[in-house]
């Protein structure tokens, strides 16, 4: 048995016994539990970080996108005009061009047919002329009067026959 | 008449025979649990913890905060000490919970912890302040103050030492004292074969002397540590 207030030994073995709890507390407690909770705070911290940045550049990205739409919405606009635009021009010389063409043919059929009409009367005159001489030499023949001239111009009407007269 | 001082459980056969008191076995036993808590909680550290590791950061982290708000958070550097110191003195001045001697009920345990902790202030006193300035400090505010600023500092330590040892001590005689006590009365009513009145009366004793007061003057000791240590460093 040891005095209750004896200083001895066991002064010796406490104080290198708390210097050894210490120095493995240190080394196994405090120092990892510590470094982890502190490097944890960092990671939760950069995590933070991170996202606010991501969601800010989702934010721009976004707005970004939406004017880039709005401007496609607009170059469709004006493409689906310019189109439309072409599109009724088009149509128009198309319908131009085919009303000059029907005019065009129009005039070279008529041209025709005022050459046919004046190939039938130069072939009428002809034939009148002939039809004239005819009777010139068949009144020469015959005595002229008054009513034999009638029969004669009657006679020539007749052979003539009911063609018009009208060119 | 049984005395109170503490035992010896072996005698270590060289000069002239070192005595080896139950006080330094009864650490030897603390500073085992300790050293498994630490280990088993170092061992597998993850980001998200749970169970066992919640417990761990919450004993690192409160020691670490009572450091920071005590000492300034420039003198982080001191958490291992004051919470080994913390951890130790808890373990030793519940001790008594489960019918041993507090290691902190020997004077050589405490002056010990105390000329560490004397050491520590002095040490990084002069370490942070310089050595010319900090011996400057001692003949302040006078100088013919000299001898009264050396006792002061001397009796820092006794107090530390002196304070937690008697309360400590103090506690184990009246619950050792109180247990024969309670021995006696049980023979006397004819019960010495069963000592049923020592289950239950020193229940509150127990929950005073050991629950609040060890609890009580381990943060004392650690507080008053951080304290000096930090006054004789700013």
């Amino acid at each position: 048995m040891l005095g209750l207030v004896e200083f001895g030994w066991t002064f010796a073995f406490q104080i290198i016994n708390f210097l050894i709890l210490y120095y493995v507390l240190r080394k196994y407690l405090f120092k990892p539990v510590t470094g982890h909770m502190n490097s944890r705070t960092e990671k939760i911290e950069n995590a933070i970080k991170d996202a606010e940045n991501k969601k800010k550049e989702a934010n721009e990205l976004h707005t970004e996108y939406m004017s880039k739409l709005d401007n496609i919405k607009e170059e469709r606009n004006q493409i689906i005009k310019e189109a439309t635009r072409r599109a009724e021009e088009r149509g128009n010389e198309i319908v131009k061009a085919a009303e000059l063409d029907a005019k065009k043919i129009l005039e070279r059929a008529n041209q025709d047919i005022e050459r046919e009409r004046q190939k039938a009367i130069n072939e009428l005159k002809d034939q009148l002329s002939t039809l004239a001489i005819i009777t010139a030499s068949k009144v020469i023949e015959k005595e002229l009067d008054q009513q034999a001239h009638q029969q004669l111009i009657q006679q020539f009407i007749d052979e003539v026959g009911e063609v018009t007269w009208q060119n | 008449m049984v005395g109170f001082g503490p035992r010896i459980v072996y005698e270590i056969p060289i000069f002239d025979g070192i005595p080896l008191s139950d006080t330094v076995v009864n650490t030897w036993i603390i500073m085992a649990i300790l050293i498994t808590f630490a280990v088993m909680a170092s061992k597998r550290l993850e980001t998200v913890p749970r169970g066992f590791q919640n417990a761990t950061e919450t004993i690192v982290e409160f020691i670490s905060n009572l450091t920071a708000q005590t000492m300034g958070s420039d003198k982080l550097f001191f958490v291992p000490y004051m919470g080994t110191l913390f951890l130790f003195l808890v373990f030793a001045n519940l001790w008594g919970l489960i019918g041993l001697r507090q290691p902190t009920a020997d004077i050589n345990t405490t002056f010990a912890l105390a000329i560490l902790t004397f050491i520590a202030i002095h040490f990084f006193g002069a370490k942070r302040k310089g050595v010319g300035t900090y011996l400057k400090g001692f003949l302040e505010p006078l100088p013919f103050l000299l001898p009264m600023n050396i006792m002061s500092e001397l009796s820092t330590p006794i107090s530390l030492a002196f304070r937690l040892f008697g309360n400590m001590v103090g506690g184990f005689i009246i619950i050792g004292l109180l247990y024969s006590a309670l021995t006696s009365f049980s023979s006397m009513i004819g019960l010495s074969f069963f000592p049923i009145l020592q289950a239950g009366a020193p229940v509150f004793f127990h929950l005073y002397f050991d629950l609040f007061s060890g609890v009580l003057h381990s943060f004392i000791f650690v507080m008053l540590s951080m304290v000096f240590i930090s006054i004789a460093m700013d």
